[in-house]
């Protein structure tokens, strides 16, 4: 890693100043480190400054309760994966929490930190590869080893978003709160991630320059909800998606009566199928509705070379995860 | 025997080892009756559950291994490898690297890097972090030049030229064309099929390096991670331009080797030539990607195998054209057909050179790609005869030694019992591709030689105080040498396994074979019965003087030691007999004896998978290997050994392979993330059995066979659970919802 | 080899679709496209930023720069090091300690493997993630601090009854990682250890002996033997 200074602030309003200060350098943020490091390790990043929130005390509760969800920024993984409070009415996003990595990096990763990570992509991973994302003029996996690339809503960058967390509150309808200088601003988590075609090519959120995650938040559960994560992975023990759902439903006297449904491992951001939704609300939840929202919610998939195995991989992870939920 | 009588002589084969790739040379030997195994049933050490004797020290990090060495002084040193397959180096800053704070030294290595990960730089530091800085400070340019990085790419004949040789090499042949398609055209039915396997890397989780500890002067110290220390320590000598005698080799601990790492190599060059520029030690470990850039690999192979047979399913013909893929390098195939006899056969090799690292021995080397290709086409060709996918193979087991057809025949049945072929309802036609878990049973054979030669020189100790050490500069590589070392020693001479230490690693002591082909157990267990039982001679005969009894009388026992001639009987306690030894105790020395080992090690293992046809998914549930190993020294390493080889064949079927982009010339997963070893989730149930039908009293080493049928075993139950038939490893979701044909 | 984006899809080609996306983003900034935020950097800020007045004064933050001396907990025992910013908790183990705690192993160096595991605050972590001064005022907990070939927690005893080490690199990171499980509960089931050493890779095959020795620590761990 390139040398740089640690700056420890102690509130949010020092490290804020801190980021926006101009003659600091090169700036970034240090939460749990898991994916920030590893960027730094491959010379991707090589900020002169980090500025640390860990330092900063109150930024990690977990409230789950009759209010809704509260998650601070910087609560760890592990925390979120044994919150009782979370498994019962946040199913999805337990499952999702659990599921990631390893036990070394759940136990210091943060919720912040994961909606926030860069992409996997090989090619943007790799110093000697100036890729489109990395402000070259190529996106070297179109064309080239794109078993791992996007199959919806690529192009044209086509990386697929590598966080678990981030569909499974989605499928939530989760909020996340973002403070800056001029104050603080909340909008639903979808609308934190752009799309390449929208401009999310070297970037994959709408953070700002001394803009900083503070919190996450779902509304409470719509009574009878059930909601889950399923993630499909290449090697079980320790990988990212190669493809994964989150869904929610509520069924009252028989029928569907709301759906959200948020695929990852797929597209390159958080990937919300609102025509599938709305295909299953008024419907029983049986074999027939689960396919027919699979096969719509994979209308219009754009297969690259190597990846169209992603296509019936996730309609099989959308029909099994609905029909989970069916009760 | 007087000293005039001069022993006969006999003449005998045994394998020879470079780099650790095994043939075989006729040697001669005394004609001396050597020495037997005690009767198995008499055996109150070997044959049983050792624990190695150096996991306390392993299981509590306190295991000392060539990257934990730290001496004073010592610097620090990194490569730059080339990222590219060939390229010009137009600029590199070796200035400015000296100028960094903490660096004490730059120094360019390769202007034309002709292989991708070919050391371009090297730099020494005072800590990681500068040498880290020193590396950055270089800033090189590269120039890219025409390479070839992929078969097609290789082979076709405008393709750049990667050496001085034509990039496809002339086919090695073998057998009778003709004849062979003749026999296939005869066959009641052929199958014609191409099977892919790409390189697989070593892995260790240890790099390659060494510290060289080298402080002006006419020593040095090596601290090396190796499976031929003296070798090693050997070539660190002329590098250094010293004299071997002055160079001490050290060799500990080593994380793993699986046959890449003999010799000293580039990487050990570079240190010694730093640290004797420099007058300091000199650490230099490989970082990971470096480790698979450079660190040597299983070559890569297509194989296409057209195989015909009766209707009764005896194997008519077979042609074989396949190309080996092993970098800069020749690379290996085990020839075809593998183990099982086939009427009229040809094959045709040949090499295709890229520019790539070139591959090193790996764990049976040339076997595993062979086994996959063959172990598939024969239940391709089953299913084309509708013959019983284990019949067929116990029908065409036909080689020379009619020994190891029975045992296979004896091991594929066992396998199968436990496995539950009896019960399976897919045995000549593959399962339907339904529901969420289909289950398929895969079976494939192992052959080697595995017997030693004579190159190990073991010394076995008795101080005064009681305390026995058995020493020889070999290494253990995690095959528990040190152990079975200790536990020979302790059976021969009456000890508990405690009372014996065993020390290796040290060119202080006997030479030793290098660790490759599995020869160590075969070379050195005799050798060290050969010592044990001379010291247990010497002493007997020490005791005979002080006791005045004879010296043929004296039983070495749990209990003590006794006399049987002795007019009143009495139990010697064994430290009270030491005490009566010299000051300088008693040496003796031991060397190979032929007829304590032996080679031949065939072996069976079954599989049996869940496929998912709903999204690809394979679980392999149960892996089952039953072996011959003639005598076992240690029932326990010998499991973990059998353990170790299917779980490495795991991941050649599941999840590993080289993943090189041929355009932008880049290695894409030169890591753990992206280069998936198996971890915890992935480990199915497993059984090693170890084969109760091997009566012979006389050791082999098995290292390797374990390792060779895993992915023809898990590629055949894949194929037998659902149809799915996967012929390129691995074995991954999207080639199995492919072979499906469930993507458009 | 096929490539999807021929087929067609609602009206517009898939082609047309990709052509369409590629140069409407392509090419970064362009005049009227959509420009995503600047990263955050100290001299380029996207041109859409609201001015911000730095505050009057900023409350005093810590700044570590250039080497450090620090004080770390390591296996109960206050240690003083010097290290820069950037140093790894591992680098620190193996590199800036006299004598050097080596028992932690550096193996790939980006998280993947699970050899550089030590507990902080019991939890464990890859200490190869983990800057050394982050872990101030933290209970660090390496191999070393587990027990010594005389005296053998549990857990170690069973790895070298059942065999749970062939070349022992990858034993410390094990042994570490399952520790911590068999801590939170050493009731845990064979499905348990295998999550706790998920993260945890092994080229020699010792898992399956492992998962034997750890069932058979939390066996006597549970029983207080």
């Amino acid at each position: 890693m390139k040398s740089f200074r640690l700056l420890n602030p102690t509130t949010l309003d020092e490290a804020i100043a801190l980021c926006a200060d101009p003659k600091g350098g090169v700036t970034k943020l240090l939460a749990g480190g898991q994916d920030l490091l590893t960027e730094m390790k491959e010379h991707l990043a090589g900020p002169d400054r980090l500025v640390n929130l860990k330092s900063i005390p109150g930024l990690d509760a977990i409230e789950a309760g009759a209010a809704g969800l509260r998650i601070g920024a910087l609560a760890t993984l592990a925390k979120i994966e044994r919150d009782a409070g979370v498994r019962a009415n946040w199913t999805a996003l337990s499952q999702a929490a659990a599921s990631v990595a390893s036990p070394q990096i759940r136990s210091c990763a943060t919720i912040g930190g994961n909606l926030c990570q860069r992409p996997r992509c090989w090619y943007y991973r790799m110093e000697e590869a100036h890729c489109l994302k990395k402000g070259g003029t190529e996106c070297f996996a179109y064309g080239g080893l794109n078993k791992y690339s996007a199959i919806l809503g690529g192009g044209p960058s086509y990386i697929v978003h590598p966080s678990d967390l981030a569909p499974a509150l989605v499928a939530l309808d989760a909020e996340v709160t973002l403070r800056s200088a001029k104050g603080e601003r909340k909008l639903a988590l979808e609308k934190f991630y752009v799309l390449p075609e929208d401009g999310g090519i070297e970037k994959e959120t709408v953070l700002a320059d001394g803009e900083i995650v503070t919190a996450i938040t779902a509304p409470v559960p719509v009574a009878g909800m059930r909601s889950t994560y399923s993630k499909f992975k290449e090697r079980d023990s320790f990988d990212f998606a190669l493809s994964a759902v989150a869904a929610s439903v509520v069924i009252a006297g028989g029928k569907v009566t709301r759906a959200r449904l948020c695929l990852g491992g797929v597209a390159p951001v958080p990937w919300r199928v609102e025509a599938a939704e709305a295909l299953l609300v008024g419907r029983t939840l049986d074999a027939q509705a689960a396919r027919e929202a699979a096969e719509a919610a994979l209308r219009g998939a754009e297969p690259l070379a190597q990846n169209g195995f992603k296509v019936p991989l996730t309609k099989t992870l959308i029909e099994r995860a609905l029909l989970s939920l069916a009760g | 025997m007087s000293l005039q009588d001069t022993p006969k002589k006999k003449k005998i084969k045994v394998p020879k080892i470079v780099n650790g790739i095994e043939s075989e040379v006729e040697i001669e030997v005394d004609d001396v009756p050597g020495g037997t195994w005690p009767e198995r049933s008499s055996l109150r050490l070997l044959n049983h559950d050792l624990p190695r004797v150096d996991g306390p020290e392993k299981a509590s990090g306190r295991a000392r291994y060539a990257h934990d060495v730290r001496v004073p002084g010592m610097v620090y040193a990194r490569l730059y490898v080339s990222p590219l397959p060939h390229a010009r180096v137009k600029k590199l800053d070796l200035d400015a690297a000296r100028k960094v704070p903490g660096v004490v030294a730059a120094i360019g290595l390769q202007d034309e890097p002709k292989w991708l990960g070919e050391p371009i730089a090297a730099v020494a530091a005072e800590s990681v972090e500068a040498a880290e800085d020193g590396l950055r400070a270089l800033a090189p340019q590269l120039e890219a030049l025409p390479w070839a990085v992929d078969h097609a790419g290789a082979s076709r004949p405008e393709a750049p030229r990667v050496a001085k040789d034509e990039n496809l090499g002339k086919p090695e042949t073998n057998g009778d064309e003709a004849k062979a398609r003749g026999a296939l055209k005869a066959s009641a039915a052929s199958i014609t099929a191409m099977y892919t396997v790409p390189i697989q890397h070593h892995a260790c989780l240890e790099t390659h390096g060494v510290v060289v500890d080298y402080r002006g002067g006419d020593e040095a110290t090596v601290y090396c991670s190796t499976q031929q220390t003296h070798g090693f320590a050997g070539e660190a000598a002329k590098e250094l331009g010293l004299p071997g005698s002055q160079v001490h080799g050290l060799n500990e601990h080593m994380g793993g080797g699986f046959g890449g790492k003999f010799g000293l190599g580039l990487e050990g060059q570079i240190a010694c030539r730093l640290s004797k520029e420099l007058k300091r030690p000199v650490h230099l470990m490989l970082t990971r990607r470096d480790e698979f850039l450079m660190g040597g690999n299983r070559s890569g192979t297509i194989q296409t195998i057209e195989l015909g047979g009766s209707a009764a399913g005896d194997l008519l013909g077979m042609v074989a054209t396949s190309f080996k893929h092993g970098g800069i390098g020749r690379g290996s195939l085990a020839g075809q057909p593998y183990i099982y006899t086939v009427g009229d056969t040809y094959r045709a090799v040949r090499s295709v050179l890229m520019n790539l690292d070139a591959s090193r021995a790996m764990r049976a080397p040339g076997h595993p790609q062979a086994s996959f290709a063959m172990e598939s086409a024969l239940d391709e060709l089953a299913y084309a005869l509708g013959v019983d996918l284990l019949e067929i193979r116990k029908r065409n087991v036909k080689g020379p030694e009619s020994w190891r057809n029975e045992a296979w025949k004896r091991q594929l049945d066992r396998a199968a019992q436990e496995i539950g072929w009896a019960t399976h309802p897919h045995k000549t036609k593959p399962g339907p591709a339904t529901g969420t878990e289909c289950i398929g049973i895969g079976f494939a054979l192992a052959n080697w030689g595995g017997g030693g030669r004579k190159d190990c020189e073991v010394e076995v100790r008795i101080e005064r105080d009681g305390s026995v050490s058995a020493l020889c500069g070999t290494q253990d590589l995690g095959t528990g040498t040190r152990t079975y070392m200790a536990a020979i020693t302790a059976e021969e001479l009456g000890l508990p396994l405690a009372g014996v230490t065993a020390r290796i690693g040290s060119t202080r002591m006997g030479n030793s074979v290098g660790s490759g082909g599995s020869v160590t157990t075969g070379s050195l267990a005799p050798a060290v019965k050969d010592a044990a039982s001379n010291a247990r001679a010497l002493m007997a005969d020490h005791l005979a003087r002080v006791m005045n009894l004879p010296a043929a009388g004296f039983r070495f026992l749990p209990e003590g030691i006794v006399n049987d001639q002795a007019k009143a009987p009495t139990v010697m306690t064994w430290a009270k007999a030491c005490a009566t030894l010299p000051a300088e105790g008693l040496r003796a020395n031991g060397k190979w004896v032929d007829t304590l080992q032996t080679s031949g090690a065939p072996g069976a293992q079954a599989v049996r998978v869940a496929v998912d046809p709903g999204t690809g998914r394979v679980r392999v549930l149960h892996m089952v290997s039953v072996q011959a190993i003639g005598l076992p020294l240690n029932r326990l390493a010998l499991k973990s050994q059998i353990q170790g080889g299917m779980i490495q064949a795991l991941g050649y079927a599941t999840s590993e392979g080289r993943v090189i982009d041929p355009v932008l010339g880049l290695h894409m997963n030169a890591n753990f993330e992206e280069y998936k070893l198996p971890h915890a989730l992935e480990i199915p149930r497993m059984t090693s059995i170890l084969d109760e039908g091997d009566t012979r009293n006389a050791v082999v080493g098995v290292g390797e066979p374990p390792v060779i049928p895993g992915a023809g075993a898990i590629a055949n139950a894949v194929a037998n659970a659902c149809g799915a038939r996967v012929r390129e490893l691995p074995i991954t979701p999207d080639k199995v919802l492919m072979a499906l044909g469930k993507v458009v | 080899m096929s490539k999807g984006s021929d087929r067609d899809t609602d009206g517009d080609s898939a082609a047309d679709l990709s052509r369409r996306r590629f140069l409407r983003g392509a090419g970064g900034v362009a005049a009227g496209g959509v420009i995503g935020p600047a990263l955050l950097a100290g001299g380029a800020r996207a041109a859409s930023a609201t001015t911000i007045s730095p505050p009057a004064a900023l409350p005093a933050t810590e700044e570590l720069a250039g080497l450090v001396e620090i004080e770390l907990s390591i296996n109960g025992t206050a240690r003083k090091l010097k290290v820069e910013p950037r140093t790894t908790l591992l680098d620190a183990l193996r590199t800036r300690l006299e004598p050097a705690l080596t028992g932690t192993k550096t193996v790939c160096d980006r998280g993947n493997c699970g050899a550089c595991t030590v507990l902080v605050d019991d939890e464990p972590r890859y200490s190869c993630l983990q800057l050394a001064c982050d872990l101030r005022g933290h209970a660090i907990t390496t191999i070393e601090g587990l027990g010594d070939p005389t005296k053998l927690s549990v857990l170690q005893q069973e790895f070298v009854a059942h065999d749970g080490q062939q070349c022992g690199f990858c034993t410390p990171g094990f042994v570490v990682a399952i520790t911590a499980a068999l801590k939170r509960d050493p009731r845990a089931s064979e499905t348990d250890i295998r999550a706790a050493c998920a993260g945890n890779a092994c080229r020699c095959g010792t898992q399956p002996q492992v998962f034997e020795a750890a069932l058979a620590a939390g066996r006597r761990l549970a029983e207080g033997k």
